[in-house]
Formats: structure tokens, sequence, C-alpha cells
């Protein structure tokens, strides 16, 4: 007894020896993992933060009868195709009486975006009234100023790294000076689609495609999955053939999404010449891609309902559709809604399959219904990251912000889902 | 002359190649209580399954022989097994109650059915098959609470309310009790008792006391035969077979 003892005690100490390593070694994978995170997310955020605000501009604005509408016809119609550029442009110049020079008042009349002409046409056609009136207005700045604005650090490069030359980096200082530049809330972030200038360019055109593209997939893949699954589970019989696609859709679940893309194409547009660049090809493309998902999660779920339950109805008499309908599937829809909502969030997060479809496009307006062109959040991140000007910087890294907020989300309603409708039995 | 229910002919039952049942041939009486004991792996549960064809179900088992219930042939390709199960109610070893109200519980089976012509009646129904299963007086405050917050036993009563509210003819029950404590035991046994003036009830039990306290009829299975059946007092105080003498002596089993 003695003797198995010692043994027993010498091996007891190695068993803990290895245990301990084992735990240390789980510890330090989990720090890795987490400050990789937090790397990440700082760094996002960062960037990110920067392109919910914007550069604004104060500027007295003088509204010119004589460039506005000349006739004093106050009809709408004149006062749009009106010169507003003009107006903006005196306006700034009012500033700086000592500039004469053509193009350095055209370099002047950059700092201000072009998007203020279309706010000032607002303002007008809303109130006639301001006509040949000054009003002291904030207008939206250029990208360029924008950036200047945001990273201060900038002012001290040298003239030929920095996005502004000395003249105009001399009339930026000297707004800031007389407090006639201030940051305020980008409103064109969440309520634009993409714009070749990055002051304009907004995140809704893309949000609105993922929104309608997601939905396109839900309503085509959620109700194939579940009946799939529930037939191969519950009631086909047992053979070498249901063996034979079980094993085909644990394959298709790891088959690299661009081939979904690549068939979405061959079939969707070419053959069933469905509209290019549409939620409706995206969302049946990515439905594809879904459908293993959800099924091995229909099936995993099913199977997780104890067989007694079944036992149960069968033994009162009911139909094997009804033990199925009335008694298995609800039990198993926490399951299946979980695994359909993380289907989900990896379908939003693909962009591969959705370049093959053309919905890589350039969209400035957002789309209105299914058959729309509309582009996807990864992919106006993906566009605005391979777009030269510096301003998209902050715009991708506030995109990325956009799809990971809208990702964490759909996981918080998945294990929401969960935990509220998981019973007991 | 006692009238015989279910009668069993050289019925065999197969798990894929495996005999798992050889060629019984039993009489149960109608409105009696039959008891079916052995050791574990017998066969007493296979054979109870044959009764509602519940090894259906079950991948890869076959069965041959015939059962008649009423002189029918409970295999015959016209009668639909959901019907015959209609007929044929069953309680299992562990309470199954559906994980819904009480209520739901015992209305689940006429409702599938279209018993029940409105809701006042199947109201009724539930009420009448509670207080039948004896369960009634219980949980007459609670019968919209969860059929699973109820006590092991109180749930195996559920289930005996659920088999009878559409009125099958016969009960099967595959050791009911044994997830029980004796208590809960004790009141399952008395309403078996009161269970047998309307239904035929075939039990199967590890419990030879209770095999000896609730049955009238027993019969011994043993590696898949049926070795003996008779009268449960003569079974148990004078059994001709050696085996059963062996097994109910707790030589073998």
């Amino acid at each position: 007894m003695t003797k198995n003892f010692e043994k027993i005690n010498d091996s007891l100490i190695k068993r803990q020896k290895s245990e301990k390593n084992f735990k240390l070694f789980g510890l330090i994978g989990i720090i890795c993992a987490i400050s990789f995170l937090i790397i990440i997310l700082t760094s996002i955020i960062i960037e990110g933060k920067k392109a919910f605000v914007s550069t604004y501009i104060k500027l007295d604005v003088f509204f010119d009868s004589k460039i506005i509408d000349p006739d004093n016809t106050k009809e709408d119609s004149v006062i749009k195709s009106a010169n507003f550029n003009e107006i903006i442009t005196k306006s700034i110049l009012e500033n700086f009486p000592e500039v004469t020079d053509r193009k350095e008042k055209i370099k002047l009349s950059t700092f201000i975006s072009s998007s203020a002409e279309d706010e000032l046409i607002k303002l007008i056609i809303l109130d006639k009234a301001l006509i040949d009136q000054k009003k002291e207005l904030w207008l939206l700045a250029s990208s360029t100023i924008d950036v200047i604005h945001k990273n201060p650090d900038m002012l001290n490069f040298p003239e030929d790294e920095r996005l502004i030359d000395d003249k105009e980096l001399k009339w930026f200082q000297w707004f800031l000076s007389e407090e006639k530049i201030k940051f305020s809330a980008n409103k064109n972030f969440f309520s634009n689609a993409d714009s070749t200038e990055p002051e304009q360019a907004g995140i809704w055109g893309a949000f609105v495609g993922s929104f309608l593209t997601l939905f396109v997939t839900l309503i085509l893949s959620f109700p194939i999955a579940v009946a799939a699954g529930v037939f191969l589970e519950e009631l086909a019989p047992k053979n070498k053939f249901t063996d034979f696609i079980e094993v085909n859709i644990n394959n298709l679940a790891a088959v690299p999404s661009i081939i979904f893309g690549l068939l979405g194409l061959a079939i969707f547009l070419n053959v069933m010449h469905l509209p290019r660049s549409a939620p409706i090809v995206g969302g049946m493309v990515l439905a594809l891609m879904t459908l293993p998902t959800i099924i091995i999660a229909t099936r995993a779920s099913l199977r997780a309902v104890p067989p007694s339950i079944r036992e149960a109805a069968i033994g009162l008499g009911a139909t094997k559709f009804q033990t199925v309908t009335h008694h298995v599937l609800p039990l198993s829809m926490p399951g299946i809604s979980t695994g359909t909502i993380i289907g989900m969030s990896q379908a939003l997060g693909e962009s591969a399959p959705l370049l093959m479809i053309g919905m890589v496009a350039f969209i400035v307006d957002s789309p209105g219904s299914i058959f729309d062109s509309a582009t996807v959040l990864p992919v106006q991140i993906y566009l605005w990251k391979s777009t030269a000007a510096r301003g998209f910087v902050e715009l991708t890294a506030a995109g990325v912000m956009v799809l990971l907020s809208f990702l964490v989300l759909m996981n918080a309603i998945a294990v929401y889902v969960r935990y509220k409708f998981e019973k007991k039995w | 002359m006692q009238k015989n229910k279910i009668e069993a002919k050289k019925v065999s039952v197969f798990y894929n190649d495996k005999k798992a049942l050889n060629e019984i041939t039993l009489s149960i009486p109608e409105k009696k209580v039959t008891s079916l004991i052995g050791p574990s792996g017998c066969g007493k549960s296979t054979f109870l399954r044959c009764i509602n064809r519940m090894n259906d179900t079950i991948e890869g088992c076959s069965m041959t022989g015939r059962i008649l219930i009423d002189n029918k042939d409970i295999n015959e390709k016209s009668l639909d097994p959901v019907l015959l199960r209609a007929r044929v109610g069953m309680v299992f070893q562990k309470p199954n109650p559906f994980p819904k109200s009480i209520f739901e519980n015992v209305a689940y089976g006429p409702k599938i059915h279209g018993l029940t012509q409105s809701s006042d009646e199947l109201n009724e129904l539930v009420e009448e098959s509670l207080k039948k299963a004896g369960l009634f007086s219980e949980i007459k405050d609670r019968i919209h609470e969860p059929g699973t917050s109820l006590s092991g036993g109180q749930q195996q009563r559920l289930c005996i309310a659920r088999a009878i509210s559409i009125s099958p003819e016969i009960i099967l029950m595959d050791e009911p009790c044994s997830a029980l404590d004796p208590i809960a035991t004790a009141k399952i046994e008395e309403l078996i008792d009161e269970l047998a003036h309307n239904f035929t009830i075939v039990i199967v039990t590890h419990s030879m006391q209770q095999a000896a306290r609730v049955s009238k009829q027993t019969a011994f299975f043993h590696m898949g035969n049926l070795i003996e059946v008779g009268k449960t007092d003569s079974i148990f105080s004078n059994p001709s077979e050696k085996k059963t003498q062996d097994y109910i002596t707790g030589k073998i089993g």
C-alpha cells in the first residue's frame, strides 16, 4: 500500500504540472486574443470617430439678386439654375480683399464644399425674403480643409507633404484665429450614399443596400433551410442517398464564398437576366451561401430535442408531421434562430461573392427597392479604402465601425433569442 | 368465459439481424391488468411496443407473426398506425409531459383527433381525464402552469391523464414507476387498479412485488422467449417452469 502511495504521489506531481502548463497556454492565448482585439478596436475608433464630425466655415453670405434672380421672377427653376458658386466665392473673398489673382481666388473658393451650393438653393427656395439680404451661415468645408482641421500636426509638415500650400495655410490659420471654423456633427455620413467628395459621402446607401440584401437572403434561405433540415432529420429515410446529401451539405458550408458569386454571375445574371448590382441577386447569392449553415443548425437543434417528446406525441396518435410541427420544431426554434442569425451575420460581412455580381458599382443614390442598383457595407468599405483621396481614410474606419455595430447588434439578438425562448424539459 | 382483447401469435421481432423476440404467443384478457416481467433485455418492452406499433419508428426494426386486437390484425396494410395508437394508449418509463401547460398536455390528444366540438366540451374532457388520473384535486388551481413544474409522480399521472383523454381501449405502460419514489408508486398502482375497470392494461415492470400487487395475469420473459404465462397468484406461488422459479426467488435476473 505504501509503495502504491509513493508511486501515485510521484505521478501526481507530473500530472499536476501538465495541467498547470495547459492552463498557462490557455491564458496566454486568451490574453493575446484580447489584446489584438483591443488594438484593432482602438485604432478603428480613433480613426473612425473623426468621420462623425465635419468642418464648417462661417461666412457672411450676401444673396445678390443680380446673380440669383436678375429678372425678379421668384421662380424656383430660375433660382435652381443660378450660379451659387459665385455667391460663395464672393462671400469668402470678402474676408481677403488682398487676393486678386484669379488662380488664388479659385483656390479660396475650394475651401467650401460644392454641396454648399445646394444648401443655399434650398435655403432660398424656402425663404425667398432672403434675396438681397446678408446672412451669417456655417457652410460645409471641403474635404481637404476638413482633413487639415482634423489633423493639426499636418500644419507643421513641409509644403510639398501637406495637402495645402503656404498661402492656403495662411488663410486656414486666419479662419482659425477668427474662430470662423468649427466642428459639427456630420449629417451627410448617416444620410447620404457614396460620393466622389469625401465630405459628402455617406454610409446610408450601403446600409440600406445591406438591409435589403439581407432581407432577401433571410426570406429565401430560412424557409428552404428549415424545410430541408426537418426533412433530412425527421422525415427522410436513413439510406446511402441521404448520407450522400448530408456529406455534401457539410462540404457546401466550406465552399469559398467567391464560388457562390461566380455561380450567381453565371446563373442569375447570364441565364436568368436579373438586374446587375441589385440586392435581389446579392440576396440570392448570399442565400445559397447561408443555406448550409442554417440546415446544419436546424439539424443539430432538432437532434437536441429529447426522443421522449417525439414518443409522447407519436404514442398519442399524432402523425409524424404533427409531431414535428407541434412539438419538435417549436422546441428547436431557439437553436434554429440562433443559427440563422449567425448565418445572417456571416452574410452581412461578405463582400467577395457580391463583387462578382456587380455590387461594387459606384452608387450615389440609396436603393429604393431590391431591384435598384446598390452596394453593401463591406463593399463600401472596400471601395473607400481603395480610393486615393485622404478624406476617405476616416470614412473607411467609420464604415467599419458601423458594420461592426450592426454585427454586434445581430449577435446580441441571437444571444437574447436563445436566452429568452429556451425551454426546459 | 374470459374475453381476450389482444392475441399475439408467433410474434418475432428483429433489430436488423438480431432477434429480440422469439415466437411469442400470448393472450391478454379484456379489462384486466397483465404484467410482463423478466430481467433487463428480455424483450418485454419490445413486445409491449409491438402492440401499438411504436417499433415502426425505430430504424431497422421488423416484426413477423400476427397481433390481433378484437380479432383484427394490427399490422394489416389498410390499418393506419395513427388510428391504432389512438386506440392503444401508452405511458412511458420516464414521465414525458410536453413542455406546455398541464391543460395543453391533456387537451393535445382530443385536439389533434378532433374529439370535441367546443372549448367547453374540451375543458370538461380535460377535467374529467385529470380526475380519472387522480390528479385534478392536487392541481386544479394551476392547470395553466407548465406540466414540467409538477413532481415526478404527478408528471406520470399527467401522462396517464393525457393517455386516457382520447379514451383508448388499451393502455400500455412501460415501467411507469421505475423513476418514482415508493409513495408516488403506490398512488400509480392504486390508479392502475381503478383504471382496470374500464381499460385493458398491459404493464411492463421490473418489480415482482408490483406485478403481484396490480395484475391478474403475469407473463415471464427471458432472453426473448416467453417462458411462462398464467394467473399472477399461481405464477408467484407455484411456477411450473424452473426459470420462472429461479427468477422470482432471485437466482437469475
